[in-house]
């Protein structure tokens, strides 16, 4: 993404799936819903790069956040809190977004202030358990494990999800672009290099890294945000299930950790494999996505980005 | 609900805890000699529990073999496999400083085998029922059930077995020093493949001692493998890694916090009890409570 060509092709690839819509029936196409799940992947994916491929902080949480964005966008719009129109309105988003901000600050300083590596992996899974059951346990504040249901009469089309769904990962492709090309970015760096060196460099290390997980888990609550309004139909069984942290450190190892394209390359990757496995084998699709990870990773450990690397110095 | 609580309710809590606390304890023995030398969270090892309760459950079903009989024919095979797990697939990743590869090796074997499962075996949940599973010594007026005091047994034998292993065999020793300083074990001669693949096979093979176990006391679903990991972990945590007997602890305390949780609140809170236990433990004695020195880890 240096060089002027790579920033021009970018634009060419953005400007053609923003077209998409005008060329495929939307609400009838598999290709269409494949691309919409891709990009709620590719913003989620990317929150966790930034957390995990540039700080090297390993989140395990990112669960709670995605639920968390998901919940509040349907309980702002069930009481009606704000007051503005909800479907796929600007204020209920941001705030989704927000939500999870806090979470990450009140959780994120304990848990990062005295935990490193594994421990704070598990721990972060611990706390997106223990929100978990306190959605379920939530009586009808969050409507218990049976959930929440949304009015869905409002959907008309598959298109502002489409756009929606674009728009949030380039957002955040482009928010973690700049941020790791600030100084910022180079905090962070410096952390995951090597923690003491960089606060002996005069980081702050706590700051940037709560910085960094609050970062990531703002735009997970985004993703979670447009998720409720395309599921309309809110349980902890679907937006806090394990696979929403799962999947993003997958994509994200499987593309290329730390490197801008990599959380794009491995979410369509791993979606498209997914969505291929269940239209072809269905009998034994989930086998082959642990196949997949497992030949992936076994062979090409720097993920798909490192291939060509691999065939450029070869050459 | 307080009106009920007798004396013998409450040691009957604490009976039920311990015993099945210790199935946590063995699969977090696995996970602390993995940890030991490979510096990672093996997080298939749930899986690998279950699938060795279907082994079982086949041998069973299919031969007719008494469950604890069979462990005869599957630790040894589970030994095989960590062996040939690790040869095939951690062998390049566990050289790499990037810890990660092995992890996310580790979770996609966990996808892999959950499926395999379920294809072979279907989701249903299946139990094994033999004669003596619903006989129960009442000493006292408190119940303990054969199985689970079988799985009782099963788990200190096991532990004493790995315990001698570690502290009396050459490689055993070997295996200890890797998980002390792989360099200098490597300096002294030791090869790191070799430490690895057998904390491997053990950490296997202890996973068939608790697949056993399991089949016995509980029915189980493919799908369960993961919850059970994650239970090993936090006993882990809790019991301090790196200490085999303080893994056995642990998953004793996990397993006793569960039991009186899940009679105290309602079922759903005893996860998030477990889990807050764990935090609490990670955050102000993250060496684990039944370890004195602190390592680095």
């Amino acid at each position: 993404m240096e060089d002027k060509r790579s920033i021009l092709i970018s634009v060419l690839v953005v400007i053609a799936f923003a077209c998409v819509p005008f060329v495929l029936d939307v609400d009838k196409s598999y290709f269409v819903f494949f691309l919409f799940l891709s990009f709620c992947y590719v913003t989620i994916t990317q929150a966790w790069n930034l957390v995990g491929g540039y700080t090297g902080q390993i989140s395990l949480g990112q669960h709670a956040f995605f639920g968390l964005g998901a919940y509040t966008t349907a309980i702002i719009w069930l009481r009606d809190i704000t007051k503005t129109g909800y479907f796929f309105d600007p204020v209920t988003m941001i705030l989704s977004g927000l939500v999870p901000v806090v979470l990450a600050i009140i959780v994120g300083i304990p848990l990062l202030h005295r935990l490193k590596g594994d421990y704070f992996a598990i721990g972060t899974l611990g706390v997106g358990e223990i929100i978990k059951v306190l959605f379920v346990k939530g009586g009808s504040f969050t409507g218990a494990s049976d959930g929440l249901h949304l009015p869905s009469t409002v959907f008309e089309s598959m298109k502002p999800y489409y756009w929606t769904g674009l728009f949030l990962a380039i957002f955040s492709t482009v928010v973690v672009y700049f941020l790791i090309r600030s100084r910022i970015g180079l905090a962070l760096r410096a952390i995951r290099e090597d923690e003491t060196s960089a606060a002996s460099h005069g980081v702050h290390v706590l700051k940037y890294k709560v910085f960094a997980f609050a970062v990531g888990a703002f735009l997970t609550g985004l993703a979670g945000s447009l998720y409720a309004y395309y599921l309309f139909h809110i349980n902890p069984d679907a937006v806090l299930k394990l696979n929403w942290t799962l999947y993003p450190v997958l994509m994200c190892v499987i593309g290329g950790t730390g490197r801008i394209m990599g959380p794009v390359i491995g979410a369509f990757f791993m979606n498209g494999v997914f969505f291929l496995t269940d239209i072809y084998f269905v009998e034994i699709n989930p086998i082959m996505a642990g196949l997949l990870i497992i030949i992936v990773m076994r062979f090409m450990p720097g993920g798909l980005i490192g291939l060509k690397d691999m065939i450029m110095s070869r050459k | 609900m307080w009106e009920y609580i007798t004396f013998g309710l409450i040691v009957q809590l604490f009976v039920n805890g311990i015993l099945f606390g210790t199935m946590y304890g063995i699969a977090a023995i696995g996970l602390s000699l993995v940890f030991g030398t490979m510096r990672i969270i093996f997080l298939a090892q749930g899986t690998m529990i279950i699938f060795m309760a279907y082994i079982c459950y086949w041998i069973f079903t299919l031969m007719g073999i008494d469950p604890y009989l069979s462990l005869v024919i599957i630790v040894p095979l589970s030994l095989l496999l960590g062996i040939g797990l690790y040869h095939i697939l951690f062998r390049e990743a566990a050289g790499l400083e990037d810890k990660n590869i092995s992890l996310l090796i580790a979770v996609g074997l966990m996808f892999l085998m959950e499926n395999l499962i379920t294809v072979i075996w279907t989701a249903n949940p299946r139990f094994i029922e033999t004669s003596y599973t619903s006989f129960a010594f009442r000493p006292m007026g408190i119940n303990i059930s054969v199985t689970r005091l079988n799985g009782l047994i099963m788990a200190l034998l096991s532990t004493a077995g790995v315990l001698l292993f570690l502290k009396k065999t050459m490689i055993g020793m070997a295996v200890r020093a890797a998980s002390e300083d792989m360099i200098s074990a490597t300096l002294v001669g030791i090869s790191p493949h070799r430490v690895n693949a057998v904390a491997f096979a053990i950490g296997i093979g202890l996973a068939g001692v608790a697949g056993v176990g399991l089949a016995t006391i509980y029915p189980f679903d493919p799908y369960y493998g993961f919850i059970f990991a994650l239970k090993a972990i936090i006993s882990l945590a809790i019991g301090g890694i790196g200490s085999v007997v303080g893994a056995l602890l642990g998953g004793i305390l996990l397993g006793l916090i569960e039991s009186l949780a899940s009679f105290f609140f309602s079922g759903g809170w005893s996860d998030a009890i477990s889990f807050a236990v764990f935090l609490i433990v990670l955050m102000f004695k993250p060496e684990g409570l039944f370890v004195r020195s602190i390592n680095k880890a």
